[in-house]
């Protein structure tokens, strides 16, 4: 009849299949989508990357704030 | 030999033919010690996103390196002692990129926005059927769409979509 309450589609992870994006900690645009404002790194349940892949864009990101390419925090 | 990528940051007051010298100095460091490199890439002077040694910008180039280890300890020894260099970093890599690399790309298009549209029209194409479904409840009057959004209270990301879906269900 009606929809199942917290009923959740489920999500698929950006880094998998045919031409996902290189996780690099080069490529500033694509890491700062998962980034929080304040530039935290988001966890992986809301941005649905795989714990693998996850794991992956944490060193990327973190490489890409020792170089300055990325804040540490924004106040 | 083992592959590397490495990255440094030079004071943003000296100029980028200076730059140029630096990372010739470098190149030739590594190569006496018996190694080659690959590609170098000039990524231009570049606002970092904190202050390091009070310096808001700095000139960021990468050199692809193929080496023995022994040359790039002694390439981060001299960048350590060398004034003009901010930061560096070096990380092994199992394969160097072809082409130039993903800050080159973003440098030389420009495309930002454009890259963002394309995200969001991706977006627009996963909800797309539900899109299309939705002008069969606008025609169906206000108190179904109402009943069926009392129904599901939850979820405000997809309350814009469960209303219509739930609608028809009680229409059949």
């Amino acid at each position: 009849m009606s929809r199942r309450p917290f009923f959740r589609r489920p999500k698929s992870c950006p880094f998998s299949g045919d031409n996902a994006p290189k996780i690099d900690y080069k490529n500033v645009k694509l890491l700062q989508r998962f980034t929080s404002e304040r530039g935290k790194i988001v966890p992986s349940r809301i941005t649905a990357v795989s714990a693998k892949k996850q794991r992956e864009l944490s060193t990327a990101i973190k490489r890409a704030r020792n170089l300055a390419l990325m804040p540490f925090l924004i106040n | 030999m083992p592959l590397y990528e490495s990255v440094y940051i030079a004071r943003p007051d000296i100029s980028s033919t200076q730059v140029e010298a630096l990372t010739a100095d470098m190149t030739k460091i590594v190569e006496d010690n018996g190694g080659k490199v690959t590609k170098e890439e000039y990524w231009g002077l570049k606002s970092l996103a904190y202050r390091i040694k009070k310096n808001r910008k700095g000139h960021y180039s990468l050199l692809n390196i193929d080496a023995p280890p022994a040359a790039l300890t002694e390439m981060e020894r001299n960048m350590r002692i060398h004034e003009d260099i901010l930061r560096y970093m070096s990380i092994r890599v199992d394969e160097h990129e072809e082409g130039p690399s993903a800050m080159m790309q973003s440098k030389s298009s420009r495309d930002d926005r454009d890259r963002d549209r394309d995200r969001g029209r991706g977006r627009d194409d996963d909800s797309g059927p539900k899109n299309t479904a939705s002008p069969v409840p606008a025609a169906v009057p206000a108190p179904a769409s109402a009943a069926a959004a009392a129904e599901v209270p939850a979820e405000p990301v997809i309350s814009d979509d469960a209303p219509a879906s739930d609608s028809k269900d009680t229409e059949e």
